[in-house]
């Protein structure tokens, strides 16, 4: 009897410890596997709190009660998180335009073909109109790269709302750039060929992923 | 007297240091380093887990510590170690620290300031 006591205290225990990270889990906003690796994180915290508060004499149910209540609501735990699951999904995403922006841009450069007998910055403006909306991401996305990572030892660190800021201002620029290039392949009349297809297809997917980044920055940001 | 819980925005500035003061002595998790803190100070640095968490992954970003995953009892753990620039910033933040605290005792411990005429 004594050890089914025993069983059923240390399941109430478990139920509660998964209750709240569950309800922690609805709480956090942010890449996944952050959200996941903060998860597995904490339930290491809960049982080792859990297990110091048994040491001390309390039963399994009132330790893991013991344990929740220092640790704090999963209100609160999860707008201490808040910041570091923005900055990391504005570090992730910014990656991913950075990764893709010379995949998307190569054809449009390729469709634009520089003439070789003009001034390289001139002839890259004819080719491609959108370069200084690509030099202005640019700058943001390296300086926020910069000041979220290694370098804010050294240089003003960016917040998480600044960062998630400069995110929705990326990919506002994707947005633009992107339809510009369309827009003005569409009003030249050029007949679509394949490296037209591939370039409008590059920019369309870019489109549609930046919009996705902006409705995920909005939902972090609590708009 | 009794240990009084400080607050952690009264900690601004100083959370960082103390974090990496607790890891100079080896490897820590989340859990325990929240631990060294409250039994190192006596109680008075009492922070919450939605404080200290977010302040160490903020560090590793930093470059200041590192983590690793590791198995303990079946469960997965990420265990944090100070890194060579976590140690040179740790002893940077000692030397301003010394400074700062000699400063402000010895404002707050004068006699009281003479009347001005």
């Amino acid at each position: 009897m004594a050890g089914r006591d025993v069983t059923a205290d240390a399941g109430t225990r478990d139920a509660q410890l998964d209750a709240y990270l569950a309800e922690l889990a609805v709480r956090m906003r942010g890449p996944r596997r952050c959200r996941q690796a903060i998860l597995t994180e904490l339930a290491d915290g809960l049982a080792e709190a859990t297990r110091d508060h048994r040491a001390a004499g309390l039963t399994p149910q009132h330790a893991a009660a013991a344990a929740i209540a220092r640790f704090g609501t999963p209100r609160a735990v999860a707008d201490g998180f808040a910041g570091e699951l923005a900055t990391a999904y504005t570090r992730r995403t910014m990656a991913w335009f950075l990764a893709t922006g010379p995949l998307v841009g190569v054809w449009w450069l390729l469709l634009g073909h520089p003439d070789p007998g003009r001034d390289g910055v001139m002839a890259l403006l004819a080719a491609v109109p959108v370069i200084p909306l690509i030099a202005v991401a640019i700058v943001t996305l390296g300086g926020t790269l910069a000041t979220t990572g290694r370098l804010m030892r050294w240089l003003p660190e960016t917040r998480p709302r600044q960062a998630l800021a400069a995110t929705v201002a990326i990919a506002v620029l994707c947005i633009a750039g992107d339809v510009t290039m369309i827009t003005m392949l569409v009003a030249s009349g050029v007949p679509i060929r394949l490296l037209a297809a591939i370039a409008v297809a590059g920019s369309l997917t870019r489109v549609g992923c930046s919009a996705v980044v902006l409705r995920h920055a909005a939902r972090m940001r609590g708009d | 007297m009794p240990v009084l819980p400080m607050r952690p925005d009264l900690l601004k500035g100083h959370l960082d240091t103390l974090l990496l003061a607790v890891l100079e002595g080896g490897a820590q998790h989340g859990y325990a380093v929240i631990e060294a803190l409250r039994t190192g100070s006596a109680g008075a640095l009492d922070l919450p887990t939605g404080t200290v968490y977010p302040a160490l992954h903020r560090l590793e970003r930093a470059g200041l510590i590192t983590s690793e995953w590791e198995t303990v009892r079946g469960r997965r753990r990420r265990a944090y170690r100070l890194t060579a620039a976590g140690q040179a910033a740790l002893g940077e933040q000692r030397a301003v620290w010394d400074q700062f605290s000699t400063a402000v005792t010895a404002v707050l411990t004068r006699q009281p300031w003479p009347a001005a005429t």
